[in-house]
């Protein structure tokens, strides 16, 4: 057994979860097991799109985002499930509880990914051994697949994790990129969409052993600062700490939904309007925070998209607020074509407490009202620390994430 | 058109009616400057219809000849070109001449330029400004008070009206006005008008500072004269005609609290020195806010806090204090800015509680006032 201990360096893990939706069905319900399984989103509401499926469905060439009635000409046995984000959410609570039984140090990435520093995790028999029985501990307890990636920072553990599904375990050391890493095509690369891609082609990068090679100058005329990170990355350095605050750290939050049909009733739009900004309003409460950038995203019948945003003088944190400012955009921006999606996004987010408010020479009075309970808050504040009066943390039993995205609830699996 | 005039006297009035014209104007003319050549002197006009200043250069002052030559006439130039060009002629003197076609030939020395002209007939005339309404005061005293009130206009254009210092002549005394309606300014000045009162004429804060910039701290006398919807500053050689802000400014003597809950007299320079330092960890796009809590021994502490910066205190030593013991929030910008316009070496600062607005003055003295509306903080 390699001791797998180096003197100096990190020893970082990426967990990736496998088919993760379509294995926690697969827990779920055991006689699903080993059968072509997809997850589709709502399939009454639109055609249906692939969310993700499992590798008996991927083997017959179905692919996440393709539309179900192509899914199910490839493979005609293909079981469908709609998605049951609550059922996901609880499975990845549990996955991050068990992953910070092994260390503090535990960055949650999406609601089936994360990375873990177990530098400092004592294990007797190495950190291999570990991310072995770390995968059968969840494999054992939970009933779901995993793939691990070891390496000494988040990009080579992440590569790493996605070399060998499922229920992997890749050791990706810094001495074999050149025959582990180099080869892959561009395209292959955490970090480099279609368009980078395209980009670095025409400087004839094809493999990320070009781009590892490629003078950094070049590169930073190219894609800027982010050139040179690739560059960096390609060549095996990653200088991101594993941040288990990270998760926290949101910028926007934001909600958006396809209508059932396009269309340009006003009324249908304005109704979903409200819901969304409903949602919003509901997690930025969550969070303790306000935000004051509103931006409205709307997708056009012809996929055309466009986001307007407006920034305002102070905070805003309810759906009325949310929905007017939304509203005026709308009305100043829309063209009356149809519409297909809608997407209401709250961005300048900042936590309550390093909120002020300047209050106005005009309104002051009105405000004042609210200054006795101020100072009775502040006393008990300074008498017991911070603010004993923390808002309700209000969520109802029902509410769930829309999609995969919303990361807000992997802030909770430590309470 | 023809004059030799004295360089560096047509290089001041130049830059003077520069202030006032703009590259965008709704009026294509307005981008160009007007030069008038009569026999006792020169005028320069420029305006973007907002401003309009003129700038008048005598034939001769005390003895001095500045024009001579002259051939009367007019002409508009093209002010882009114009300023540089008489800042650059090697000769002290300029020759300048315009022919039939509106050519204009400018020469110093062995330098020749020749521009293309517009007819001045093209040119707007400026508002008459009947002189009936107007008062004398010294220079140097309105510049103080512009200074003393002009930073506390509004930027925003939400609220035009707040963009303006409002002016009101009542019972001899001179009062400017400005509010962006988190902190506001006010001055009084006792004033000799004679029977001429006025309220509600707001001027543009961006006019303001302009002039400001003209006006030489001189104690020589300068006219204002208001009307309808202009105002005229006039000096000896100068004329600065700015419109004023429609609408009704709002009132605010109202909400100036006449009582004080708690008071600290203080040395300026102190507090001004702790409130920037700690200002140094305020962050901006959280309005500065700096804390002040009053301490018992005639102590302040000032505060910040950023918690992904840093945090700082001080204590700083204050002449007396009165009344309740205080803690409240700020933004550090508005205090250092009003306690910098006061001018005073002593100020007393009068507070009525955490969420109500406080006010800085001299130690003795009312004819100033900077009120500042504190932050809550949740």
């Amino acid at each position: 057994m390699l001791q797998f201990k180096p003197q100096k360096g990190r020893i970082i893990f990426h967990i990736d979860m496998n088919c993760f939706y379509a294995s926690v069905e697969m827990a779920y319900d055991k006689k699903l097991k080993g059968k072509a399984l997809a997850i589709a989103g709502n399939p009454e509401e639109r055609k249906g799109i692939i969310v993700t499926s499992s590798y008996e469905a991927r083997a017959k060439g179905v692919k996440t985002t393709m539309p179900l009635w192509q899914a199910r000409k490839l493979c005609p046995n293909l079981m469908v499930k709609r998605p049951n984000f609550e059922r996901y959410r609880k499975a990845s609570r549990k996955i991050f509880q068990l992953l910070s039984e092994i260390t503090p140090l535990v960055e949650p990435v999406s609601i089936d990914e994360g990375y873990l520093d177990v530098t400092e995790v004592d294990y007797p028999r190495g950190s291999i051994q570990l991310a072995k029985d770390l995968q059968q501990a969840i494999k054992n307890r939970l009933d779901l697949p995993c793939s691990i990636g070891i390496a000494p920072n988040k990009f080579l553990a992440k590569t790493a994790s996605d070399m060998k599904k499922p229920m992997g375990i890749t050791v990706l050391r810094k001495r074999e990129l050149n025959e582990k890493l180099w080869p892959l095509p561009i395209e292959k690369m955490h970090g480099v969409g279609q368009k980078t891609a395209e980009k670095l082609h025409s400087i004839q990068i094809k493999t990320i052993g070009d781009l590892a090679k490629k003078d950094v100058y070049i590169l930073k005329q190219l894609l800027g600062i982010n050139g040179e990170r690739l560059n960096n990355r390609a060549n095996g350095i990653d200088p991101r700490i594993v941040d288990p605050k990270a998760v926290h750290e949101f910028k926007s939050i934001g909600s958006s939904q396809t209508l059932p049909r396009d269309t340009t009733d006003e009324q249908v739009i304005v109704q979903l309007m409200k819901q969304l900004s409903l949602q919003v309003e509901r997690r930025i409460k969550r969070k303790q925070s306000s935000g004051r950038t509103v931006q409205l995203m709307i997708r056009f019948q012809d996929r055309n998209t466009i986001t307007r945003s407006k920034t305002l003088p102070s905070y805003i944190d309810n759906e009325e607020d949310i929905m007017s400012v939304a509203y005026e955009l709308f009305k100043t921006h829309w063209d009356g074509k149809p519409i297909r999606l809608i997407g209401i996004t709250l961005q300048d987010i900042e936590e309550k407490k390093n909120i002020v408010h300047q209050l106005d020479l005009f309104t002051y009075e009105k405000e004042e009202g609210k200054e006795k309970l101020q100072t009775a808050i502040q006393e008990l504040t300074s008498k017991y620390g911070e603010n004993p009066f923390k808002q309700l943390d209000e969520q109802p039993k029902d509410e769930q994430p829309r999609t995969s995205f919303q990361k807000d609830f992997l802030d909770d699996y430590l309470k | 058109m023809r004059f030799t005039i004295q360089r560096d006297k047509l290089i001041t009035s130049v830059q003077d009616v520069m202030k006032a014209i703009s590259s965008r104007t709704a009026i294509p003319i307005l981008t160009g400057m007007k030069i008038e050549a009569k026999q006792h002197g020169i005028t320069l006009t420029g305006s973007d219809s907002d401003i309009s200043i003129e700038s008048f250069i005598p034939t001769e002052k005390n003895g001095e000849i500045y024009v001579e030559n002259i051939e009367e006439g007019s002409i508009v130039i093209h002010a882009r070109y114009f300023p540089d060009i008489i800042r650059k002629l090697p000769e002290n003197t300029v020759q300048i001449e315009v022919d039939e076609q509106l050519q204009v030939t400018i020469r110093s020395g062995k330098a020749e330029f020749s521009l293309n002209g517009q007819d001045a007939d093209e040119y707007p005339l400026l508002p008459q400004v009947e002189t009936d309404n107007s008062f004398q005061m010294p220079t140097d005293l309105l510049k103080y008070m512009i200074k003393q009130t002009v930073f506390a206009v509004s930027s925003m254009e939400t609220r035009p009206i707040l963009t303006g210092v409002k002016f009101t002549l009542e019972k001899g005394k001179l009062n400017f006005t400005a509010t962006d309606s988190h902190r506001l300014a006010s001055r009084d000045v006792p004033i000799d008008a004679g029977e001429l009162e006025f309220s509600n004429v707001v001027v543009p804060g961006k006019s303001l500072n302009e002039l400001n910039k003209i006006l030489d701290d001189t104690e020589e006398m300068v006219e204002i004269s208001v009307t309808e919807n202009q105002i005229l500053f006039k000096t000896e050689h100068l004329n600065f005609l700015s419109r004023l802000l429609d609408g009704n400014y709002p009132e605010t003597s109202r909400l100036i609290p006449t009582q004080s809950k708690t008071t600290i007299f203080t040395k300026t320079k102190e507090l001004i020195q702790a409130i920037d330092r700690a200002a140094l960890l305020a962050k901006e796009d959280r309005n500065n806010v700096v804390r002040l809590t009053t301490l018992d021994n005639n102590m302040i502490e000032i505060m910040s806090n950023s918690p992904e910066i840093g945090h700082v205190t001080e204590e700083v030593p204050i002449q007396s204090m009165e009344g309740e013991e205080l803690k409240i929030s700020f933004s550090s910008k508005y205090v250092l800015e009003g306690l910098r316009a006061i001018h005073a070496d002593e100020v007393k600062i009068e507070f009525t509680g955490a969420m109500r607005p406080f006010i800085i003055k001299p130690i003795n003295g009312d004819e100033i006032l900077q009120l500042i509306l504190p932050v809550r903080t949740y």
